[in-house]
């Protein structure tokens, strides 16, 4: 099956909204199908949920739990989503409809995890450096993200132009960097972005 | 006679440079998008517990003259009256309810609704973890108002705010002692105001302008705090504030920054002009898109100049100074100019001659203005609210905004000019 194949599928399958595959561990969008007439920001939501599959792996870990059978399922007023990691390196969002039976669920998801390996990259991502991942993370969940880098820039005193290319910091300017999103975010912990 | 009949009894203005006063103090109107920006740049810039200590002391010296002038003026001689008088001024400027039990030798408040914290828990609380209070101004409202019943020397009494509701507590707490007392400054008051402003002159579509302002003073005569204390009006919650609150935070902050850090000038610069940006943008949109000004003004239809002049008239109405335009040039270019800003008078009354333009707020306006000429659908009365903003704005902006003359540097006007990037 190849990526054509899976959109074809899809057409004929009417409680499929969508689906969003996410590179990790850099929550970056690797490839999406949505349903026609859709207008959902495909980039948003593949890192959305690839930090949420990704807090989900770190957090049953600290219990003891984690498998790489880990599955993600949310209910919201009108969609089902199903967040499936695939070989650690992407995660895959399904999105039906809120009230598509369980057994139509897993079947549809069985089929596209069977076929998925044909078409994702078997080399494992390059893992991006920290200071890009940081400035990454802030820009997605700070609450004024258009100002977040000025934030940080007054905060640290690191230069706005440098805060721009984050894949030039220094160990230093992470550290800062990322003692400046803790406060911007309210967070005690960003070790695991 | 009400609160509000006090404040609106003692309140004045400079009818040809619209600004504002209150008992000889210049207040202006400002939401709680600009009043939570500033403080979280004054606070990015000096860190947390400088710029808490910057906030409180820049309140209690803005809150003194004001309550000491209204104490004066409503004949309030007992401590219990001027308490009384403080906490009804207090809820009537929107900013919640204030409840203060203290003496001479220090006590405690507690506040509910307090605009900031309220606010903050409104608009961030959902996502972000608060780790330090949020009501600095209350706090230094509180000292000043112990300092003015009890008369005891100004900037002597302290107050922290040991519980807020921005951190999920239930209320607001404060506590109050005497402290080490700082040193006084000159007065910015109305007669400080009148000495700073310049011959005021009119400018594109000044009969439309003026003819709106006076609808709008007429309309905003009659806002007040509600039962909980706020304001809450056009999407966002307004309060009456004094202008020296605003200017002293900015200015002492871009003063120690310039001193001890100074690569970081731009960067809080560009802050400070972002604080005027979501300011107009949501609550000068949010006036604009309002059934009042509907009712007012009539409905919009969007056109650039239109836009750029029903904000000059709520800039005027609210008090931030004699806004004009210049000229307006659609998509390109546009230039305002002010015999007066509320910033502008502040910096000539305190500090010596500014080497660039010092009036960020009129800076991040401006800019404001052309986006909401340009990039809001207003046949479609969009809701301005936080989503909104942030999807128009996480990629930056099409124009760029330098004030090329100002009063601080003592030019004969202000003058902002917004061009394309």
């Amino acid at each position: 099956m190849s990526r054509e194949d899976i959109s074809q599928a899809f057409e004929d399958v009417s409680v499929i909204r969508g689906l969003f595959i996410t590179s990790m561990p850099d929550c970056l969008l690797f490839d999406s199908w949505m349903r026609a007439g859709s207008e959902w920001n495909a980039e948003g939501v593949a890192s959305y949920f690839g930090d949420l599959a990704r807090a989900n792996k770190e957090g049953l870990k600290a219990l003891g739990s984690w498998s790489a059978e880990m599955q993600v399922t949310i209910q919201s007023a009108d969609l089902l989503i199903v967040l499936r990691e695939v070989e650690t390196d992407f995660v895959i969002a399904f999105v039906f409809d809120r009230e598509t039976p369980l057994d139509v669920v897993r079947l549809q998801i069985k089929r596209v995890l069977e076929h998925v390996g044909s078409f994702l990259p078997t080399v494992q991502a390059k893992e991006q450096p920290e200071g890009v991942r940081l400035v990454e993370f802030l820009q997605r969940y700070s609450p004024d993200p258009h100002a977040a880098l000025l934030r940080v820039a007054l905060q640290t005193g690191i230069d706005l132009e440098i805060l721009q290319r984050p894949e030039s910091l220094t160990p230093e300017q992470v550290e800062a960097v990322k003692e400046s999103a803790r406060d911007i975010l309210g967070l005690q912990n960003l070790e695991w972005v | 006679m009400t609160a509000h009949e006090r404040v609106a009894a003692q309140s004045s203005r400079l009818p040809d440079h619209d600004l504002a006063f209150l008992a000889r103090v210049p207040v202006i109107y400002h939401c709680h998008h600009f009043n939570l920006f500033l403080d979280q740049t004054v606070d990015d810039a000096l860190g947390g517990g400088a710029g808490t200590r910057l906030r409180i002391e820049a309140a209690r010296e803005a809150a003194y003259d004001l309550l000491a002038n209204l104490s004066s003026a409503a004949g309030a001689v007992t401590p219990a009256e001027r308490l009384e008088l403080a906490r009804a001024v207090f809820a009537a400027m929107g900013h919640g309810r204030l409840e203060l039990s203290a003496d001479r030798d220090g006590g405690r408040a507690r506040g509910e609704y307090l605009h900031y914290g309220f606010a903050w828990h409104e608009k961030y609380g959902r996502a972000v973890r608060r780790r330090r209070p949020a009501d600095s101004f209350a706090a230094g409202f509180a000292a000043a108002a112990t300092e003015v019943a009890f008369d005891i020397p100004r900037e002597s009494m302290d107050c922290t705010e040991t519980a807020c509701v921005a951190m999920r507590s239930p209320s607001c707490e404060l506590e109050l002692a005497p402290g080490a007392r700082a040193p006084e400054r000159v007065p910015v008051d109305r007669t400080a105001s009148e000495a700073a402003v310049r011959r005021s002159f009119g400018g594109i579509g000044e009969e439309r302008i003026t003819t709106i302002v006076r609808a709008l003073r007429d309309f905003t005569a009659d806002v007040r705090g509600d039962e909980r204390g706020l304001i809450q009006a056009f999407g966002v919650f307004m309060t009456l504030n004094v202008a020296g609150y605003y200017n002293r935070i900015s200015y002492d902050t871009l003063m120690r920054i310039t001193e001890v850090a100074p690569q970081s000038v731009q960067v809080l610069e560009a802050l400070l002009r972002e604080s005027g940006h979501v300011c107009v943008f949501n609550t000068f949109g949010g006036i604009l898109l309002s059934p009042e000004w509907e009712g007012l003004v009539g409905p919009v239809s969007g056109g650039v100049e239109e836009i750029v002049a029903g904000c000059c008239a709520i800039g005027r109405a609210l008090g931030f100074g004699h806004w004009t335009i210049t000229e307006v040039e659609p998509e390109d270019r546009l230039v305002l100019r002010t015999p007066s800003t509320y910033e502008s008078t502040y910096w000539r009354t305190r500090y010596d001659r500014a080497e660039v333009g010092r009036c960020y707020f009129l800076q991040g306006a401006a800019l404001a203005m052309m986006q909401l000429a340009h990039r809001v659908p207003w046949s479609d009365s969009p809701k301005l609210n936080q989503e909104f903003y942030n999807d128009l704005f996480r990629k930056g902006v099409p124009w760029k905004v330098q004030e090329t003359r100002c009063i601080s540097r003592g030019d004969e006007m202000c003058e902002a000019v917004v061009t394309a990037c």
